[in-house]
């Protein structure tokens, strides 16, 4: 059987792979014997499949050297029909291909599936194609050539969704993994590993890839890489298929992925996998029978292109001639959209585990191919340059003149002699055969009689192979330079000579990309990564780097094509995949408004325009904005809008309707989406349905719990309408809210699941909006009544309900600060007086009225609370100011400044303006109050209470104080010359900051600088005679006053 | 994978260098090897990747070839396509993931003799790279070729082989930069000679592989010069529990039979010790800061002490046989170094981690491991 095998692949070139799959299978067979049959059946998947009448043309995804046969095979015989994998029912998205810039991917795309788990919603599914793909040769050479037809017939999109598990999100990664190939992609951890900013473009969909070929089985591909010894299966592959089988013949390709195909598919996969495979050909080959009976097409005719894996399939129905019929199960009732998205590189890497970089280097080796061949691909054009005669770029005939062996560019189709098997250095990874001859063998002839022409060949060089490698390796040197790194012309010379000696040591004629990416990393990264990015990423960027594909205008859904022509006349570049920066000016260009208008909404949606400069709130009338567009970038978000309607605004007020007709929703959502719909869409009509939404539901609302967001939301649309007149829906919303809330409250006040502050908002709502409310029929009875009936047992609710009763007028000021002076003269209720003025706080949101007896309350609960109440209370406080918002604060820090002096100067006579007039209220108990600098002098009349305060005193006057104190004598004399049985304080009080000597002292100090303040005159007033006495003994005897003037600093 | 059944010790040698425990095989291959040999190589790079992966079905060999070092074949392919060219190897990795193993083996396939080593130590002086004088020497017949002491490095230069250093970057800058020279001139003068042959040059095939501890990273950073003259390749942690398994139980093998034990380990406690380590990798990786985290660094040679002396153990004050809590005893007694900071750690992992671990498994050999680390922990006062 061996001999067999070495039959199929006698091409020198592909000894090593023999041996690679002979190897393989060895280990996963306990015996001699066991190997020879896994062997023979292994050439019998190839003789069944080759033996096929129906050809099959086995692929690899994204394969330049599937790619290249494939132009080659339509080339040379164009068949009537092409059944290809992918789901069948994508053939409605093939149209949009026509303008678009590769990668991109067929999307479909449900919004809505109610027969699937609900969290998989929206559904969405993504093929994505690049140009050196097989399905992409094969679709542009149908586009080209109509009699063609092309059919998908793989399982549709909604058997995709249908077979995978439910228990789990479709196309997540399994969670069993394993560990062979599992650490090969760890690396992206690494230091320097930047993320590419595209590979989350395809987000959760499901990607599907025509022609996967992977192991699934992680041991196989573990013994597969240590025989290798390779870090990637995409290394393998190319090392031992990609490359040989890029220059054989087209039978010879075919025999060896069949080959490898049935290696992978026998001990390769896992069973679960094998099932899936085993569904999907039942699928493919009864959609392909079905289609050649119906057609009555032969089936030598057709091609069917397909992952070489469904080549080798072991099922009965395989093949034309199958007896055995499978019936295609119904689809579900699921409604799916068909489109083309744009996709990058590193999307299709990121989706696939594919190793970084990947994509680039296949795009290489593709280019590289057919230029060597001298084929020209198909490419997908715009239809009206279909008549437009292809010609063959510049490059491409100067390889074509250099290489003279290849007599004929283009084969004339139709024949069957092709540009075979030439340069098989090219992709750089095979040994290099020589050009072949004009002799081409026939198209599927058996690859024996070619082997001596395969040997005969004298070895290539590709001038362009080593030209190529040097400029790479001076452009990384350079570019390293550029990311920070230390690296010289030194660096590459040790780069190009370690990518030879690795290609030598990996039995590699010429250094492939991966040698050279290994090199420059050997040779260039010490051990820290000086700047943004590692020298992996540099090899990858140099290597091809990322490529973003782009859908075109014609190809967009109607909804991205009216965005694209609405936002024009802001005159950015919409295409570009650069973030595109635009500055709108409406007092100079009032046409860009309606583009403003669109941004926000589009902004509202989820698309990535972000305004620099500028907001949207009710009633503001924008003048300038700057918005950062990345629309170029993110069209994939633009095409999933225009899946759910024709026009943003239709989308925008779907998405609205959607959110408060909800089965969930609450007043709440309705509100929000009333409002949206009339800062972004300016709909009367569609604010008052949500608005009227928003009713039905408060009606039906059983808590307080949403009451602040509503009422907040309440006010601002009630400012707005104000200012337009106020529509029914919003009145009718007020009254409703007003009813409500009322009917609410003695439950809300003792209810402890209601929070103060959504009593609060109750109340705010009720208060603030009453004169709407009664100008609908609203009666204030109700409310009183309410609050009658209310019996709350918590502190912050109480203080709560006497402000509502004040605002009633159900309750006076006075008797609203009595209850709060009984409070503070009560040693045991002490501890809950801060809960009460957090309450009555709260009360700010409704009743500006209170401002001032807050500012008196909280002035008392500093003077008055006792430390260790106090200061635990702080930070309370703290917490429960700064959610009253900045218009409350303002009124309160306000009042405050009307309450206290302005000046130092007013400080002596001033009094608390409550204190002035409220004579009816209880003094509270005389105490020392002078803490802290608020202390203020008694005033003269409260001379029936001499409490034994003074003025505080700067550090200057307690020095003079002190020093006084130690020499009493001359302060003793004046006093005693004034007939003031003058006594001296404690000295405790000097420490409090209190007076420093008698106040008859301070009095004859302040006379003595002559500043006799009124005061201390007419507290002299019953010894006139006396003052004249002392007058004139001060007169006689000038220095002591004088001492104590330069004491206390007067000159 | 073939066993390694090759003695690691003899007679008059505790451990013998590679280059003498695997003669065998390097004669074998060198007498099979028909590749193109670089300089004065003893193999052709490809059969010094045999050597040190281990031969594959493809390499057609009639004999098997053991896997010595376990890490990517990329890797091992770079250090050693480094050795070809001009620039010296730095392998640089945490401590315990194998770069003196690899440099050693290194040394051994491709000049024979991996004992020209030089390790790094702040008092490493300029004379232990280059040479020094025999001082009774100079004082009796003056500087001559035969007072002087060459260093390894020199030595290796004379003989075309390979020169080894261990922990670079514990040395200071001033003394690494004597290396400069080495790899860029390739030869050593001695002025203090004055006849004509006062320089060595250094014989094809010289070339030098030093190790560099990553952990140390900043402690004597290595000069731009010199950086250029190395080729970097880092040795990561083995993560694959596949592959550390292997390594695990290879190296054990390898130490006990040094004792003469034939002990095997259980698999089962195997996977304990591996999941262990795993764990304790994860808690460190999530610690927040580094006082929550073990002073060790978790490496496979971590794991391999840790068995080693729990098979030690039970060998010579056992039951012969290794248990589940003689292996916990091991783990705790081994990464505990710090009282009291590690000895919280570790309880809070046990506590947090195995305990419930065992828990859920329900399995003997866990119960028993998680009691033995109790009561070792409970054992540090």
């Amino acid at each position: 059987m061996a001999k067999k095998i070495e039959q199929l692949t006698a091409d020198p070139s592909l000894s090593a792979l023999r041996d690679q799959l002979v190897a393989a299978a060895q280990a996963f067979t306990d015996s001699a014997q066991s190997v020879g049959d896994l062997l023979r059946a292994m050439v019998d998947d190839v003789e069944r499949a080759a033996a096929e009448p129906l050809e099959i043309f086995p692929v690899k995804h994204h394969s330049p050297a599937s790619a290249l046969h494939m132009s080659q095979r339509l080339r040379a015989r164009p068949p009537k029909v092409i059944f290809m994998e992918g789901c069948e029912d994508l053939t409605a998205a093939l149209k949009g291909l026509e303008h678009c810039k590769f990668p991109v991917a067929l999307q479909a795309f449900a919004p809505e599936a109610p027969e699937f788990p609900p969290d998989w919603t929206p559904l969405n599914l993504v093929l994505p194609l690049t140009e050196f793909s097989a399905e992409y040769q094969a679709i542009a050479f149908c586009m080209e050539h109509p009699e063609t037809k092309l059919v998908f017939v793989d399982r549709s999109a909604d058997h995709v969704f249908q077979w995978s598990p439910r228990d789990k999100l479709p196309g997540a990664e399994d969670a069993e993994t394993d560990d062979g190939g599992a650490d090969a992609d760890s690396n992206s951890e690494d230091e320097g590993a930047e993320a590419k900013d595209t590979q989350n473009l395809h987000g959760g969909a499901v990607g599907l890839r025509i022609g996967a070929m992977e192991p699934t089985f992680g041991d196989f591909l573990e013994v597969l890489l240590r025989n290798a010894r390779v870090s990637h299966y995409s290394e393998w592959w190319s090392q031992y298929v990609e490359g040989p089988t890029l220059g054989a013949d087209y039978a010879t390709y075919r025999h060896v992925l069949f080959l490898v195909a049935s290696l992978l598919r026998r001990v390769g996969s896992r069973a679960k996998d094998q099932g899936e495979n085993e569904q999907r050909e039942r699928y493919m080959w009864s959609r392909m029978r079905q289609w050649l009976r119906e057609k009555k097409v032969d089936a030598k005719d057709a091609i069917h292109v397909c992952g070489a894996i469904h080549a080798v399939s072991p099922i009965p129905e395989f093949g034309v001639n199958a007896t055995t019929e499978w019936e295609v199960p119904p689809r579900t009732k699921t409604a799916w959209l068909y489109g083309v998205v744009p996709s990058s590189y590193a999307a299709i890497e990121h989706q696939f585990g594919l190793p970084s970089g990947e994509i680039a280097i296949a795009r290489q080796t593709w280019e590289k191919g057919h230029k060597a061949i001298g084929v020209e691909p198909f490419l997908i054009k715009a239809p009206s340059k279909h008549l437009a005669p292809t010609r063959p770029t510049k490059k491409t005939a100067a390889t074509a003149a250099a290489t003279p062996a290849t007599t004929s560019k283009k084969p004339a189709p139709g024949t069957t002699s092709q540009g075979v098997a030439t340069i098989g250095s090219v992709g750089g990874s095979a040994p290099s055969p020589a050009p072949a001859g004009p002799a081409a063998g026939p198209v599927a002839g058996p690859a024996g009689v070619r082997l001596h022409d395969l040997l005969m060949r004298p070895p290539s060089f590709v001038e362009g192979d080593d030209e190529q490698l040097m400029g790479w390796c001076v452009e990384v040197v350079r570019l390293a330079r550029k990311n920070g790194y230390l690296s010289s012309t030194a660096d590459t010379i040790a780069i190009l000579h370690t990518s030879y000696l690795l290609a030598r040591l990996r039995d590699r004629a010429h250094p492939s990309p991966y040698d050279f990416r290994e090199a420059a990393i050997t040779c260039l990264e010490k051990n820290r990564v000086p700047g943004k990015r590692n020298i992996a990423r540099i090899c990858d960027i140099l290597l091809g780097g990322d490529k973003l594909g782009q859908v075109g205008y014609e190809s967009l859904p109607p909804l991205a094509q009216d965005v694209y022509d609405r936002l024009a006349v802001l005159g950015v570049n919409l295409k570009a995949s650069q973030i595109q920066r635009a500055l709108l000016d409406f007092t100079a260009r009032p046409d860009q408004l309606p583009a403003s208008d669109l941004l926000w909404r589009l902004r509202y949606l989820g698309v990535p325009v972000v305004p620099v400069m500028g907001e949207r709130n009710l009633g503001t009338k924008p003048k300038q904005e700057s918005w950062d567009i990345s629309i170029g970038k993110s069209q994939h978000s633009l095409i999933q809008l225009g899946y759910e309607g024709i026009t943003v605004e239709q989308v925008l007020e779907k998405r609205l309707k959607v959110k408060a007709f909800a089965q969930n929703a609450r007043t709440v959502n309705a509100l929000e989406a009333a409002e949206d719909s009339v800062i972004y869409l300016k709909s009367g009509r569609l604010a008052r349905e949500l608005g009227l939404r928003a009713v039905e539901l408060l009606k039906a609302e059983a808590g307080g719990a949403d009451a602040p967001e509503i009422f907040q939301r309440v006010r601002r649309l009630v400012h707005y309408y104000r200012t337009v007149g106020l529509p029914d829906w919003i009145k009718e919303f007020v009254a409703t809210g007003y009813q409500h809330y009322s009917t609410l409250l003695p439950e809300a006040f003792t209810d402890r699941g209601v929070t103060p502050q959504q009593l609060a908002a109750m109340l705010a709502f009720i208060f603030t909006q009453e004169a709407l409310a009664f100008s609908v029929g609203c009666q204030r009875s109700q409310l009183l009544i309410s609050v009658q009936q209310a019996a709350p047992e918590d502190a912050p609710k109480r203080a709560l309900l006497w402000a509502a009763q004040w605002v009633l007028l159900l309750k006076s000021e006075d008797e609203l600060r009595q209850e709060f002076t009984h409070l503070l003269s009560q040693p045991l209720l002490l501890p809950v007086f801060p809960e009460y003025v957090a309450g009555f706080l709260l009360a700010l949101e409704f009743t500006p009225r209170i401002t001032r007896l807050c500012v008196e309350l909280m002035t008392r609960a500093f003077s008055e609370l006792p430390e260790e109440v106090l200061v635990p209370w702080l930070p309370k406080l703290v917490v429960a100011l700064r959610p009253l918002g900045p218009g409350v604060m303002s009124t309160l820090v306000k009042e405050a400044g009307l309450a206290f002096p302005r000046v130092a100067k007013e400080l002596s006579g001033w009094q608390f303006p409550w204190e002035r007039q409220a004579k009816t209220a209880a003094k509270p108990a005389p105490g020392p109050t002078a803490a802290g600098g608020a202390a203020v002098p008694e005033p003269p009349g409260g001379a029936a209470a001499p409490a034994p305060t003074g003025p505080a005193l700067s550090p200057a006057e307690a020095s003079i104080a002190a020093m006084l104190r130690a020499h009493p004598e001359p302060l003793d004399g004046i006093a005693a010359r004034l007939g003031i049985d003058g006594r001296w304080a404690a000295a405790g009080a000097v420490s409090a900051g209190g007076a420093a000597g008698p106040t008859t002292g301070d009095a004859a100090q302040q006379g003595a600088a002559g500043e006799v303040s009124q005061d201390a005159a007419s507290a002299t007033a019953g010894a006139t005679e006396d003052v004249h006495e002392t007058a004139r003994v001060l007169v006689d005897h000038p220095e002591a006053v004088r001492a104590l003037a330069a004491w206390i600093g007067v000159a | 994978m073939a066993t390694s059944t090759v003695a690691a010790t003899s007679d008059d040698k505790l451990r013998l260098p590679a280059e003498e425990k695997y003669a065998e095989e390097l004669k074998y291959l060198a007498s099979v090897d028909k590749g193109q040999k670089p300089f004065s190589w003893r193999l052709s790079p490809r059969m010094i990747r045999t050597f040190i992966l281990g031969a594959t079905p493809a390499d057609k060999l009639d004999r098997p070839i053991a896997q010595k070092f376990f890490g990517d074949t990329s890797l091992v392919e770079r250090a050693i396509v480094t050795l070809a060219s001009d620039r010296g190897l730095l392998l640089i990795g945490d401590p315990g993931t194998g770069k003196s193993w690899l440099a050693e083996l290194l040394a051994a396939a491709l000049c024979g003799n991996s004992t020209h080593v030089v390790q790094g130590t702040a008092g490493t002086t300029e004379d232990h790279i280059k040479y020094s004088w025999n001082v009774a020497m100079v004082i009796a017949s003056g500087q001559s070729h035969d007072s002087l002491i060459p260093s390894p490095i020199m030595t290796a230069m004379k003989r075309g082989e390979i020169g080894r250093f261990e922990e670079l970057t514990r040395c200071g800058s001033d003394v690494q930069d004597a290396l400069i020279s080495i790899l860029s001139e390739k030869y050593v003068s001695i002025p203090e000679l004055r006849t004509g042959d006062n320089v060595v040059f250094a014989k094809p095939g010289f070339s030098m592989i030093a190790t560099a501890n990553s952990r140390d990273r900043g402690v004597n950073d290595l000069s731009t010069a010199l950086k250029r003259r190395f080729n970097f390749v880092t040795i990561p942690i083995v993560t694959n529990k596949k592959s550390e398994k292997e390594i695990v139980l290879f190296r054990t093998r390898e130490l006990m039979a040094r004792n003469q034990i034939q002990l095997d380990v259980p698999p089962t406690l195997l996977d304990i010790l591996l999941q262990t380590f795993a764990d304790l990798r994860e808690t460190a990786a999530n610690a927040s800061n580094e006082d929550q985290k073990l002073e060790s660094s978790l490496s496979t040679a971590e794991q391999i002490g840790v068995l080693e002396d729990a098979i030690l153990h039970s060998r010579f004050f056992g039951s012969q046989e290794l248990g589940a809590d003689t292996l916990a005893r091991s783990v705790v007694g081994t990464l505990v170094r710090r009282v009291p900071e590690d000895v919280s750690i570790m309880n809070k992992f046990w506590h947090a981690v195995v305990e419930p671990g065992a828990k859920k498994k329900k399995d003997k050999s866990w119960e028993s491991f998680t009691d033995g680390g109790k009561n070792a922990l409970a054992s540090f006062k």
